[in-house]
């Protein structure tokens, strides 16, 4: 789907609210037109805004499915004024989208590779929508491995997803959290600690990491330590975004737009551009 | 060439108010020589003599404009709190009807069309300006993104061109290819000669105007164009810039006098960047606006969580830097400036971009 008008949202409506942590709620939503829901698509790693008329809009991940038709999910973290009033969201309400925008994950590029995802946090939206995707067409890729962590049980999201991902075979999947605590029987550690600790096999194979920008910084150093170089490795970057099509002046990297040549970099890609993460 | 004299000009500027929104560059009123492009009406004075403190970029990108409207059917937006499971948003109808029942979908009101405008007194360097903001906003049927008002406004837009046979010190369009002879983005261009001025079609559009009475024809010669102070080798900034990134020091000295105004990008007329936001009128209607923004603003880029990629003026005044001379020539293949020399004039702190450029220019040499 491409919207006629890119900077005017089509009309949609949240089907459902699905409370992840204290902070962070996936909002499933359907476009309003008919046609426009059932035709629908995108990409892993590709971005979408959504309004609230009054509040404004945001930028957030399509975190669900590429596969799922009529629907789509933004996970949303509570943080400033936008994100505040969606979280304040029922199922029913109207709001409007604008969607998909930036490029995606080069998917087709990794055919045949093994593939290691390390999330943190609310970085795991992005990555829910790639994992989706990858695991829909398993038999494209190698060795599957995802890292996710975040500070406590309470803040990991997407619990259903996380119990098909623990029982699947094929697939290496350690949730871990930052310090033990009663309950908890699972990873305990940091996330680039846990990576080091899997060390994957760079062999015929990419990583993919997205969370907080600290995460993201010492994960690297840990996929350094394992033997990736830089054009095995990609992420997804955040910045402040308003027009979502290269136009605002908001989220350069030099002569890169996030919103439309990102928000997917390799980070050799990233490793020529100014350093103004 | 057609010739029209000066004693014509109202009489052919009401010619074309009948038909069209005029503009024309006047001093305000008790600003003490401010001269700004305005809405003109007959009797109206024009001010061809000194440079517009603004550029003409309101009218083909306003520094505020509707990008459409919105109304709630009941209750209210869920902004401020009304609007439920069973709130519905519906069209602002044309027709002023009463609105949906729940269960309406939202349907959004596209903002009015845009006028006929004739854009009158404009120098090369904005109308050159014009044209950069095409590559940009205007690309019906092309690559690249088109939008819907620009494109109607850019459409129903002639721009007729003052050359200018002469310059001030903060002129310096002779630095770029055209210099005060620039066409681009003129549809009619008018030379001052003695009592009047000699007029060149560009466009069809421009060509079409030269039929009006007012104009007769003329064996005059065009009269010299200015030539102001040139800037050497402004297109070597594209490679240079990028070396300079990481010199915070040269960034921090070169911005010490800036104070943040944003006035150098209010008055640029190849600036665009803009803001997008919702206004409440009430809690049942509203609009989204697109607004022009400034990079040099310290909230440009504040991210929600605190983080601001740009910390410091001197971030943000390389990234308007590198935006100009490096970044969109990469992208678009020209510079993102025309030497109007308005960010010259109108700075409050005297902070003069060409002392920042030849400083560039002059510390890659030293490499």
């Amino acid at each position: 789907m491409k919207a006629t008008e890119p900077l005017r949202p089509e009309p949609a409506t949240v089907l459902e609210v699905i409370t992840e942590t204290t902070n962070i709620r996936t909002f499933r939503i359907a476009f309003d037109d008919p046609a426009l829901a059932e035709s629908f698509s995108f990409l892993p790693g590709q971005i979408g805004q959504l309004s609230i008329m009054g509040a404004g809009e945001s930028t957030f991940a399509l975190s669900s499915a590429p596969s799922r038709r009529g629907s789509f999910d933004f996970s949303v973290m509570k943080t400033g004024v936008v994100t505040s009033a969606i979280h304040e969201l029922s199922a029913g309400d109207r709001v409007a989208v604008r969607a998909p925008m930036g490029c995606a994950f080069p998917t087709d590029d990794w055919k045949g590779k093994n593939i290691v995802l390390v999330g943190g946090g609310i970085g795991m939206a992005p990555l829910r929508s790639l994992l989706f995707y990858l695991l829909d067409n398993r038999e494209d890729y190698g060795d599957m491995t995802l890292v996710y962590g975040a500070r406590t049980p309470g803040d990991l999201c997407y619990a259903e997803d996380r119990r098909d991902w623990e029982s699947r075979a094929d697939l290496d999947f350690a949730a871990t959290i930052d310090t033990a605590c009663a309950g908890w029987d699972g990873c305990v550690g940091l996330v680039p600690s846990v990576v080091e600790e899997k060390a994957p096999s760079p062999e015929n194979a990419v990583a993919v990491t997205c969370g907080p920008p600290i995460m993201i910084k010492f994960a690297l150093q840990s996929l350094d330590k394992t033997g990736f170089r830089e054009e095995q490795i990609y992420t997804t970057l955040e910045r402040r975004m308003k027009c979502g099509i290269g136009l605002c002046g908001r989220c350069n990297l030099g002569p890169k737009y996030v919103c439309t040549d990102g928000p997917v970099f390799s980070l050799a890609e990233l490793r020529e551009l100014p350093d103004e993460l | 060439m057609k010739f029209i004299s000066s004693e014509k000009i109202p009489g052919f500027l009401e010619a074309l108010s009948a038909r069209s929104t005029v503009w024309a560059p006047r001093e305000l009123t008790g600003s003490g020589g401010t001269v700004m492009f305005e809405r003109w009406r007959p009797g109206d004075p024009i001010d061809l003599e000194h440079y517009s403190s603004l550029s003409a970029k309101d009218v083909v990108l306003p520094r505020t404009e509707k990008l459409f409207g919105y109304t709630y059917a009941f209750g209210g937006s869920p902004f401020s709190g009304g609007l439920g499971a069973s709130g519905t948003a519906v069209a602002a109808s044309d027709s002023d009807q009463a609105p949906a029942t729940s269960g309406e979908q939202i349907v959004i009101k596209p903002a009015e069309p845009a006028p006929s405008t004739v854009l009158f007194g404009v120098r090369a360097c904005d109308a050159k300006s014009i044209q950069v903001l095409d590559a940009l906003f205007n690309n019906p049927g092309g690559e690249g993104y088109n939008d819907p008002q620009y494109s109607a406004r850019r459409e129903g837009l002639t721009v007729i061109t003052l050359a200018c046979t002469t310059c001030d010190d903060a002129c310096f369009c002779s630095s770029f290819e055209n210099g005060a002879s620039e066409k681009a983005g003129s549809d009619l261009i008018l030379y001052p000669v003695d009592g009047g001025f000699l007029a060149e079609g560009v466009t069809g559009k421009g060509g079409e105007l030269l039929s009006e009475p007012f104009f007769e024809e003329s064996e005059l010669a065009p009269p010299p164009l200015a030539e102001t102070a040139v800037i050497e080798g402004l297109e070597r900034l594209q490679e240079i810039l990028p070396g300079l990134f990481d010199d915070l020091d040269f960034w921090e000295r070169v911005s010490e006098r800036c104070v943040s105004c944003g006035f150098c990008t209010y008055g640029c007329p190849t600036c665009h960047c803009f803001n997008i936001h919702d206004e409440m009128q009430g809690d049942r209607e509203g609009e989204r606006l697109r607004s022009w923004d400034a990079c040099m603003f310290a909230l440009y880029t504040q991210e929600t969580s605190g983080h601001n990629p740009r910390p410091t003026l001197a971030h943000r005044y390389r990234n308007r830097i590198n935006h100009k001379f490096s970044y969109y020539p990469e992208n678009q293949g020209e510079i993102l400036c025309t030497g109007c020399g308005r960010c010259i004039r109108g700075c409050p702190a005297a902070l003069d971009i060409r002392d920042v450029l030849r400083d560039a220019l002059k510390a890659a040499r030293k490499e």
